[in-house]
């Protein structure tokens, strides 16, 4: 049974608070996890077809993670599936020999598909892998890739973006968390980005627009991709708050990435909580 | 060596490749724009559905290969040395490298094999730049033989190789017996008073050079096709420090590549010997013939045997 839009409310809810948790405990990119945690919760616990149990099937669908800095939401939903326990993220990121940490590193993390961290690699990686799905006469899988705003400038994005078309790769599912906010300032501030639907569309992506943290439109996106075997590829972009759920992270550069005082978590685990309570009540 | 018939190398591993796709049938080719220079038409013809050509962009060639290698393909990919090991430098050493993937990086215009192309076309600093990628294993083949065994290699071996090919002509210098073995040297000609180490281009020099310096100086000088520039053949620098005066030949920068590798293990061996490292004197210099080029470097068959008579205290 898949989750409902109120059960995948509350499994975000959940993936904040152990993002906050986290964040008390070691620095994390706190600020662009919780911008995608609602679309990175319903692609793992709604969307995606992986079994934990045969993390090398052949009908799974791949995720690569292009905005690799966001290690910490994707591992968090990893664990709600069921790949390992999140006590053992808690217990093990930034910890010597431990398998989490700001960058998904595979060579210790098996569910990680491909290792990424240094921006721009992880679409036309993505992209490779749709190819190599289709030649394989694999037409059910799909690859999804989340990238960040930021992450647009880097032009090596571009040339995935001309080829994901031209190689009619329908399989592949582009999502740009388009936060407004980089590691510098706003994305105006820094290197406007303008219009990114519009750029993907000239491109010659099938486009999408979503409010990026709101779980019913999320999963209307996903409900409504094209079939893997289509021939035109989708991009999802995501419109978000950076940091959304914390009333004094929201849209500060400064908490891009951070650590949290324990009086802080707990004003902000309570925020969410409440948020929820609140949401449960209309 | 038989120089009666000239062999271009791009040429043998461009056609070789249809070779490699019948013998693999996971083997697939990714190009950037590049299909006609490196001579992969055969393989795009006789393969067309394994074939990629992802346009002028080879940051995404390799990331895409590394892609497809995930998929449980071996991706061959090629495009220009400089490009390759500079362009897509960092796609190489994350995307693949890192990964351990098996993608084939097949690099024409090794040195400065692009001559006349000019400085931004020539490749003199890919062996230092692919040597320190861990996981990378470089060969530089020297012989239409050794090129066509080192691809059979490349079907078989679990992890990246870096194939740096220059553009000049080549002879014969291999039996069509002859196996490659990888992390093996050549010891193709022996000797007692010097010792050539070289690799690729070089390796026609060191043996015309060798055979000058016999007949006319009177010195023993041996010649070591160092194929595997990593990783490198140990006990073949040792053999080579063994008699006193060794000179490391490349068609490269003098930092990074062939020369400092094997002064490395010369010094750590604790070998007291001679010793010189002949390529590119770590400067930029206006287009012209490799020729010309590898004669003012002093690697040409005359710098050789100037260098190692330099060496002998014979000049």
């Amino acid at each position: 049974m898949r989750p409902t839009a109120s059960q995948l409310k509350t499994a975000a809810a959940e993936i904040r608070k152990d993002l906050l948790t986290l964040c008390a405990k070691e620095t994390i990119h706190i600020g662009g996890d919780l911008s995608i945690t609602d679309v990175m919760t319903v692609l793992w616990q709604y969307q995606m077809n992986y079994d934990p149990k045969d993390i090398k099937s052949e009908s799974r669908d791949r995720f690569v993670l292009s905005k690799g800095h966001a290690s910490a939401v994707t591992s968090f939903n990893q664990a709600a599936v069921g790949c390992f326990d999140k006590e053992d993220i808690m217990r093990e990121y930034a910890a010597d020999g431990g398998r989490f940490s700001m960058h998904s590193c595979n060579l210790v993390n098996p569910y990680v598909e491909a290792s990424t961290g240094s921006l721009g690699h992880g679409f036309p990686i993505a992209c490779g892998m749709a190819a190599g799905l289709r030649l394989k006469g694999n037409n059910t899988s799909r690859v999804y890739v989340v990238m960040g705003d930021g992450e647009q400038s880097e032009g090596s994005v571009w040339e995935a973006a001309m080829n994901a078309v031209h190689y009619r790769l329908g399989n592949l599912v582009a999502i740009v968390d388009f936060n407004g906010l980089e590691a510098d300032g706003t994305i105006d501030e820094v290197t406007s980005l303008g219009d990114i639907a519009g750029k993907y569309h000239a491109f010659g992506w099938n486009t999408v627009e979503i409010n990026g943290n709101d779980i019913e439109e999320i999963i209307n996106a996903f409900d409504a991709l094209p079939p893997a075997d289509s021939d035109i590829p989708t991009v999802i972009v995501c419109h978000t708050t950076k940091g959304k759920g914390v009333s004094f992270m929201e849209n500060q550069v400064r908490w891009h990435a951070g650590r949290l005082t324990p009086e802080q978590r707990d004003q902000a685990i309570a925020e969410i909580e409440a948020a929820l309570a609140e949401e449960g009540e209309n | 060596m038989d120089t009666s018939k000239k062999y271009f190398l791009r040429d043998v591993i461009g056609g070789y490749m249809k070779t490699v796709g019948e013998k693999e049938p996971l083997s697939v080719m990714v190009n950037a724009d590049l299909m006609g220079t490196c001579r992969n038409r055969t393989f795009a013809e006789t393969f067309p559905e394994r074939t990629f050509n992802v346009g002028i962009a080879e940051q995404n060639m390799i990331s895409f290969a590394a892609g497809l290698a995930h998929e449980g393909f071996i991706p061959y990919t090629f495009s220009m040395a400089p490009f390759m090991s500079m362009r897509a430098c960092e796609q190489v050493r994350t995307d693949v490298a890192y990964e351990n993937l098996s993608v084939r990086l097949v690099a024409p215009y090794a040195g400065l094999s692009g001559g006349i192309s000019g400085a931004t076309h020539w490749s003199i600093e890919d062996c230092g730049i692919m040597t320190s990628f861990p996981n990378m294993t470089v060969l530089e083949p020297c012989d239409p033989v050794q090129a066509e065994r080192m691809m059979d290699f490349t079907i078989t071996h679990k992890g990246p190789v870096y194939l740096r090919v220059s553009v000049e002509p080549v002879y014969s210098i291999y039996p069509d017996d002859y196996t490659f073995e990888p992390g093996k040297a050549c010891v193709i000609r022996e000797g007692t008073d010097g010792a050539f180490l070289c690799s690729g281009i070089t390796v026609k020099y060191a043996l015309e050079a060798a055979e000058i310096l016999e007949k006319e100086h009177g010195l023993s000088v041996s010649v070591t096709d160092m194929a595997t520039v990593k990783p490198i053949d140990r006990e073949a620098v040792i053999s080579a420090a063994r008699t006193g005066a060794v000179i490391a030949a490349q068609d490269h920068n003098i930092y990074g590549g062939l020369g400092q590798a094997a002064g490395n293990v010369i010094a750590e061996s604790g070998i007291g010997t001679r010793f010189r490292t002949v390529g590119i004197s770590d400067t930029f210099v206006s287009m012209a013939h490799a020729e010309y080029l590898y004669h003012r470097f002093g690697y040409d068959t005359e710098g050789l045997v100037r260098n190692m008579l330099e060496l002998k205290g014979r000049a």
